[in-house]
């Protein structure tokens, strides 16, 4: 410090050198003491990003500056994809950190944990570099390094033969996190193959199914920041997908005087900072949602006009009220009729909330009208069979206060995501995959993924290239040891390749593991319903992006890359081109320039395409002298629409109108034998994606489809409902779905400031259950599921109802001990044992431990549970309608018994079949009407033709 | 950041009964004080507060004294395991260099944290610390913090009311961060050594294949074993603690504070003296891990070996009082060399204790001066060169000469012996150290430490006279030390820290090592045999008199420590 008198001594002692001068010719921070006249930003302006320079936090005070060049990518834990900045050191060339990207629409420079902790991903010390090709049996953890070009030849001649066998269904990709707006069902259509499948329905497929029912879009976008009343199924201040966009306007919503509630069984810190928590029984949810909606109706606190325009009250009295006449005033009678028995008091019964807080609740919402946000995404949907039934009864909310798309509202997700537009569209797909949209389930919403270990089982078919992409069954899915089981089957699965960028528990059961770039490593682009705007942002390497910027261009990714970690953008560019080698399968032409006649698609043209086509950006771009590819690799988004409300009301043009009739009664516009739009003031609108083009109150498809008690929104008693717990033998209801808010499923445990955070996964359980069970914090338990049991610590909280525990399902990761050093943050090492066919045992040989490596802090780990795998010992309970894997369990809960180790976990694989049989005996299986499979205006993706929806096809 | 520690965190406290209960946040950090005890404790200007109200700091200059973090009261520093210095928060003053607001406020997805300019009315900090209701923590430190807590609650500032742990609803610690992550390193070069490997059944995909129920794969990892894991439980609270458990806790290889205020239900005395402080329904729900014991047996030792050195200075000078100028050579010479020997030790282990110990020296030639480290040090110093005088005139004077060197002698062994009273004083952290009668206390103890060591000296040459006197002393000392320890555990405490300190010796974790150990055999013990016969049972007085000081100065040391700062 120059400011800073030295005394006396030290400089005497550092002038005869017993000490050193530390002061000499350092520029030392700490004598410009300039707050009060500099005016600080937030973050670097954008013409500084190229040569940006800040103090190296390390040599503070010295001023030891730093020069890196800034280039903005998005997030890839959570779905969000919110906006980062890398940093490159522009002395090295690596990537030193990530900030908040402020020019994107949705985070707004802001993040949560996991963004930064990206530069932990990139730096992981167990991270896989290069391409890997099994040695050995399956699963036996033997791997060898193999080239790019060698992947791309074996497996790309493996679904060449398949593809001229006519073995299109047996090539499936099956992807965890998505993250790329429309790219895998384009490549999927130009193969030809039907071969899409999903972890949709072990997250969100009951949550989409109740929106879908009402309006055809499948997702909520609440306008948090205009809303007056915010009611959550969710945990949205802390988790789940659009986590940090969504709890930035939630927080302003609120600074702003709107209030909270929050619906859930357990105190989550969302639950927390609500001004009303409704800690219902598991499965309730639905029932206090429809006093709420039957409070608005008996008061007559519903938005007349809007229900009146929007809402198929006609459909519906023509059809259940034959004897009345059809007017409006006799549909809100019914309406009374039909919601009366949905009192307080009754929802109170279910769900242990007393009817003076539901009432409260219900008052607000009446008061907030058109300014309702609501949101629910996994939560109970997730959990209970019927748990549709939750996010239609929210839903229902939104509709009787007309709060469906206005400014504080709810608008449907599909206003406030952006489609991009493609430079090539291959035609839709001749097949359809009777393992992803089997006969049973033609309402699921989507493919039955949980269920393919046990299809292929019965031998309902085989898989011959099986790739699996950024996703992890046997850890994050139902009843693992029977995906490991198939996974190890090669008659049931000819090749799996798990395209990865961490290790997990299903690459160790893989033929090829294919490294794919992290957040910063790989292209992507990405469109979320975050608010009510519209934007898109864009993935990109950086280092890639930097080394063009430093004029030397690299051909792929990977080339720029860790080792030779890769994309799946590029990889599939490749891959199409090598299985269509000789260009005879009418594959390669879907993989051509759209500059360059006839020649390859690059990845940089891909883009350039899309933003060509981005409305408004080419302006954009233009008035800052750039490129639209060159802006977004610049700005990392743009904000396509500032705001997008009410969407339903866009007029139909009148050249789509000519010959189109309007029907007085309903106000449908008729054209070509089908209801295009609902005429509306006087003007045809285009209104919602449903066959009447209306919010569906009644439901003729549930009615078709073999459903007529559903075809309202309506109360679904859960597979856990208190009927069916015995609270006397310890039984309980475990609710295994809530997350951390550090963690995201199993693409965290390579980070270690998150792993840091968490690091176990206790069974909370109430006080006075704890007392009953004659247990505290720390003490062991076991649960026993339907098929198994595991073995936990329990964590003693009033912060849960009495007579429910609850896991996160975050942690429990493992790597046995013939499996590569993966994810060691986050891994205990484990034996797992199969006794006589299908008893498989886990049993802890590890537990986390510091390690040697190029990190100093490997050798640093502070802790050592890691938590316990829970998800093993769950059976799979299809919901008959949405075909969403129920997660909630009933377990029994007690002290555990000697030779208990914490992480055993022991299943009964013949039982999980039992479970499956049961409850695949609930649904209602195709053919609908006209021989359908599943309802053509039920969205699906990877869209086939039209004509392979009927049975037999 | 490595990990394990951290600038800035978000603590979690849980409170009222289900469904009336609730969690509740808050940001813990550095204050930025305006008049920050780290700053002041600080030795060598490492930590200063600059003109703009940031309380920085210099890592080149820091010695690893780890004061900073026994003085701030808000739990804020911690030792960076990469430099092994202090470190803390200091308001990301590298950014602000360049223009860019601290790091925390702009990652905040709701901008809970609001930063700017106090002193600027118009700033919006400023607006908010004016029209909302702001709450300070430990306001009583008179620290004048500058973070201000907008809609806090008393539970989640005040660190008493709810208990420190070990598992939170997320995560938990079984090893040592920070300062003691060295310790967690060279663990891990064992464990390397050890690693096991899957010997039996046959491999089919990376599993065993078993015939029928096999044998139970025996039970290696302790931690892992049923029931109740060890890095969980709470070490134990009351009496009979294991030595071994002793020497874990300084070590940092468990977790210490667990079991002062974590209610240990199993044990009933333990819920009574939590009950008095907890006053809340509250508990922790998840916390940043916990820094351990930061001044351990060296520290504590040191004192010890201090009071001897300065006490057998003291008592020799004390000693021409009584005996005259009859205190012979001889004895002068065992006073000297016992001063001598025992500053030295106390030399080695102030050293010891930096977690820079090469920079040892910069504790005297980059002092801070209002630091009571580097006052202390020159008081040493001072003590040092007047011991050499004493040499001097023994060597080559008569013997005599000590009726003069005692006016010297006298203040700079009473120095040496107080000033670490005035240090702990200046660590504010620690409301049990702020005791005004602290310097008498060490004051006392390093007469019976002097008296002692001579005593048990005396056994190896005859003078009676010498004894006597000695032994008096002694006496005198001991019933000084029980009314000085009387005044200190039984007035009433004025803050709950060091009520509960207080509880802790007397009837507490302390309780056996205090009752049987200090007062027993370092009090009782030694005054029953000096009254029984002096003369002969001296030196085993003595003795016992030093063993119970060591366990004294092992208590008041560690004791005030155990008390969570956040």
């Amino acid at each position: 410090m120059t400011s800073q008198k030295r005394s006396l001594l030290e400089r005497l002692a550092t002038s005869l050198r017993i000490i050193p001068d530390l002061d000499a010719d350092q520029p030392v921070g700490g004598a410009e003491d300039g707050m009060t006249t500099v005016s600080l930003e937030r973050f670097p302006p954008m013409e500084q990003w190229d040569d940006w320079s800040e103090n190296d936090p390390h040599a503070w005070p010295v001023r030891k500056k730093k020069n890196y060049m800034l280039v903005p990518t998005t997030c890839f834990n959570c779905e969000s994809a919110c906006g980062l900045v890398g940093y490159i050191d522009k002395a090295t060339m690596e990537v030193r950190k990530f900030e908040g990207n402020p020019y994107h629409p949705g985070s707004r420079g802001r993040n949560c944990a996991k963004g930064p902790a990206t530069i932990n991903q990139i730096n992981d010390t167990d991270r896989i570099l290069f391409p890997l090709k099994r040695v050995g049996e399956r699963g036996g953890g033997q791997w060898e390094r193999v080239s790019w070009p060698d992947v791309l030849k074996e497996i790309g001649g493996r679904i060449s033969k398949a593809l001229r066998e006519k073995r299109n269904n047996e090539v499936v990709y099956h992807v965890g996190r998505p993250g790329h707006e429309g790219y895998m069902d384009r490549v999927l259509k130009a193969w030809g193959v039907d071969g899409h499948n999903s972890h949709t329905n072990i997250c969100s497929a009951s949550a989409r199914f109740g929106y879908a029912i009402w309006q055809g879009y499948d997702r909520p976008s609440p306008d948090h920041a205009n809303a007056r009343f915010i009611l959550l199924v969710s945990a949205h201040l802390e988790s789940g997908h659009y986590f940090n966009p969504h709890a930035q306007r939630i927080i302003e919503g609120m600074m702003d005087g709107a209030e909270l509630a929050v619906i859930d069984t357990r105190l989550s810190n969302t639950a927390s900072t609500a001004n009303y928590w409704l800690p219902t029984q598991p499965g309730s949810e639905a029932a206090v949602l429809l006093a709420i909606a039957n409070y608005l109706i008996q008061t007559d606190n519903y938005n007349a006009a809007f229900l009146q325009s929007w809402v198929n009250w006609q459909e519906y009295l023509s059809a259940v009220h034959l004897d009345k006449t059809i007017t409006f005033e006799n549909f809100i009678d019914a309406l009374k009729t039909e919601y009366a028995q949905y009192t307080p008091e009754f929802a109170a019964a279910e769900s242990g909330v007393s009817a003076e807080l539901i009432i409260k609740v219900a008052q607000r919402v009446a008061a907030a009208g058109s300014r309702l946000a609501t949101h629910t995404w996994r939560s109970a949907c997730s959990g209970n069979l019927g748990g549709w039934a939750v996010s239609r009864a929210l839903h229902f909310l939104n509709v009787l206060t007309g709060s469906v798309g206005t400014v504080g509202g709810t608008s449907p997700s599909g206003w406030n995501k952006y489609k991009p537009d493609f430079f090539d569209n291959p035609p839709a797909v001749k097949f359809w995959n009777e393992l992803h949209f089997p006969d049973e389930y033609p309402l699921a919403h989507y493919e039955m993924s949980f269920l393919l270990p046990h299809f292929l089982n019965e031998n309902r078919g085989r898989i011959d290239t099986y790739f699996t992409r950024v996703f992890n069954p046997v850890w994050s899915f139902p009843d693992g040891f029977s995906w490991i089981d198939m996974l190890c089957n090669e008659e049931k699965i000819g090749c799996h390749i798990a395209m990865t960028p961490t290790w997990n528990e299903t690459a160790y059961f893989a033929d090829y593991v294919l490294p794919m770039g992290h957040a910063s490593e790989r292209h992507d682009l990405n469109s979320y319903e975050t608010h009510s705007g519209l934007w898109i942002a864009f993935r990109q390497p950086i280092l890639r992006e930097a080394a063009r910027r430093a004029g030397k261009p690299v051909e792929f990714t990977w080339q720029s890359n860790p080792g030779e970690v890769w994309e799946e953008d590029e990889f599939w560019i490749e891959l199409s081109w090598e299985i269509d080698k000789q260009g005879d399968l009418g594959i390669r032409e879907h993989f051509l320039s759209p500059y360059r006649k006839g020649e390859k698609i690059t990845i940089d043209e891909y883009y350039q395409y899309i933003f060509d086509k981005t409305p408004g950006l080419p302006a954009v771009a233009a008035e800052k002298g750039l490129s639209p590819l060159e802006y977004m690799r610049r700005y990392g988004a743009f904000e396509v629409e500032k705001r997008s409300y009410e969407k339903h009301m866009r007029e139909i043009p009148n050249d789509e109108l000519r010959k189109a009739t309007v029907d007085v009664r309903t106000g449908s516009v008729v054209a070509g034998g089908e209801i295009v739009g609902v005429e509306v003031d006087g003007r045809a609108r285009r209104g919602f994606l449903t066959p009447s083009k209306k919010q569906e109150f009644y439901s003729q498809t549930m009615v078709d489809w073999g459903w007529p008690e559903f075809r309202l929104p309506g109360y679904v008693k859960s597979h856990v409902h208190p009927d069916d717990i015995s609270v006397e033998q310890g039984e309980f209801v475990l609710l295994p779905t809530y997350r951390l808010p550090t963690l995201i499923h199993s693409r965290s445990g390579n980070a270690k400031w998150l792993a840091e955070i968490s690091n176990q996964n206790p069974l909370w359980i109430h006080t006075s259950d704890a007392e009953r069970l004659q247990v505290r914090t720390g003490d062991l338990v076991r649960i026993v599921t339907e098929i198994g049991f595991f073995v936990d610590r329990v964590w003693v909280t009033e912060g849960i109802k009495p007579g429910v525990v609850a896991c996160s399902h975050h942690l429990g990761r493992w790597r046995r001990a013939c499996d590569p050093a993966a994810n060691r943050w986050a891994t205990n090492l484990v034996e797992i044992n199969r006794i006589e066919g299908n008893i498989w045992q886990m049993r802890r040989t590890g537990s986390i431990a510091g390690y040697e490596s190029t990190d100093p802090d490997s050798s640093r780990i502070f802790w050592s549970d890691g938590g316990v795998h829970q998800n093993l010992t769950f059976a799979v309970h299809p919901d008959p309608i949405s075909g969403m894997h129920c997660w909630h369990q009933k377990v029994t809960v007690s002290p555990a018994q000697p030779g208990d180790r914490l992480g055993d976990v022991q299943v009964d694989t013949s039982k999980s079949m039992e479970v499956y049989r049961k409850w695949l005996a609930l649904a209602r299986p195709a053919p609908g009407p006209n021989g359908l499979r599943r309802p053509l205006w039920m969205n699906r993706p990877l869209r086939p033709e039209t004509n392979m929806f009927y049975v037999g096809s | 950041m490595p990990i394990g520690v951290n600038r800035t965190w978000v603590k979690y406290i849980e409170k009222g009964v289900f469904p009336d209960s609730r969690r509740l946040f808050s940001v813990m950090r550095c204050n930025h004080c305006d008049d920050a005890p780290c700053v002041e404790i600080c030795p060598v200007t490492a930590l200063f507060r600059r003109n703009d109200g940031i309380v920085d700091f210099d890592n080149r200059r820091c010695i690893g004294c780890k004061a900073c973090m026994q003085a701030c009261p808000y739990d804020a520093l911690y030792i960076d395991p990469d430099t092994h210095t202090a470190s803390k928060c200091n308001y990301c003053a590298h950014r602000i260099d360049v223009g860019l607001e601290p790091a925390c406020v702009i990652v905040c997805p709701t901008q809970a944290i609001i930063s700017g300019d106090l002193d600027d009315p118009n700033s919006e900090i400023s607006k908010l610390k004016s029209r909302e209701v702001v709450t300070v923590r430990k306001p009583e430190k008179a620290t004048l913090p500058r973070l201000y807590y907008i809609n806090s609650d008393r539970s989640s500032l005040e660190p008493a009311a709810a208990g420190s742990i070990s598992s939170s609803m997320w995560s938990h610690q079984s090893r040592g961060v920070g300062h003691y992550a060295h310790v967690v390193e060279e663990q891990v070069l064992a464990m390397a050594a050890k690693s096991r490997a899957a010997d039996t059944g046959v491999m089919e995909h990376g599993m065993r294949v078993l015939p029928g129920l096999a044998n139970e794969p025996e039970n290696k990892d302790n931690r892992l074993s049923a029931k109740r894991s060890p890095e969980v439980v709470p070490a134990t609270v009351l009496s009979k603690r294991h030595p071994l458990d002793e020497i874990r806790d300084a070590l940092g290889l468990r977790d210490p504070i667990n079991g002062v205020l974590n209610p240990d239900r199993t044990n009933p005395k333990h819920v009574v003296s939590t009950s008095a402080v907890q006053t809340e329904n509250a508990r922790r729900s998840y916390d940043a891990p916990n820094k351990g014991v930061l001044w351990g047996w060296q520290v504590s030792t040191y004192v010890w070996t201090k009071a001897v050195s300065a006490g057998a200075g003291l008592v020799a000078a004390l000693a021409t009082f009584i005996n005259g100028p009859a205190v012979t050579t001889v004895e002068q010479w065992v006073a000297l060399i016992v001063a001598l020997l025992f500053l030295g030790v106390t030399g080695i282990l102030l050293v010891m204790d930096l977690d820079q110990p090469k920079r040892f020296l910069y504790v005297m030639f980059r002092p801070q001066w209002k630091s009571w480290l580097v006052r202390g040090a020159w008081i040493i110093n001072a003590y040092a060169a007047v011991l050499i005088i004493w040499l001097g005139t023994l060597v080559f004077g008569t013997g005599s000469e000590l009726i003069w060197i005692r006016w010297i002698l006298i203040p700079t062994a009473a120095m040496t012996a107080i000033y670490t009273a005035f240090l702990f004083a200046q660590a504010r952290g620690r409301d049990f150290w702020q005791s005004p009668l602290l310097s008498i206390h060490m004051l006392v103890h390093c007469v019976i430490a002097g008296a002692a060591a001579m005593s048990v000296l005396s056994l190896f040459f005859e003078a009676e006279d010498w004894a006597v006197c000695l032994g008096r002393i002694l006496i005198a000392a001991i019933l000084g030390k029980l009314l000085i320890d009387f005044l200190e555990l039984a007035s009433t405490h004025g803050t709950t820290d060091s009520r509960l300190v207080a509880k802790m010796i007397t009837n507490g974790r302390f309780q056996t090592m205090y009752w049987y150990g200090v007062i027993g055999l370092g009090c009782a013990l030694p005054l029953l045999m000096l009254l029984i016969n002096l003369i002969v049972l001296l030196p085993v007085a003595g003795l016992f008199a030093l063993l119970g000081l060591y366990f004294a100065e092992h208590i008041w040391v560690r004791a005030p420590q155990l008390i969570p700062l956040s």
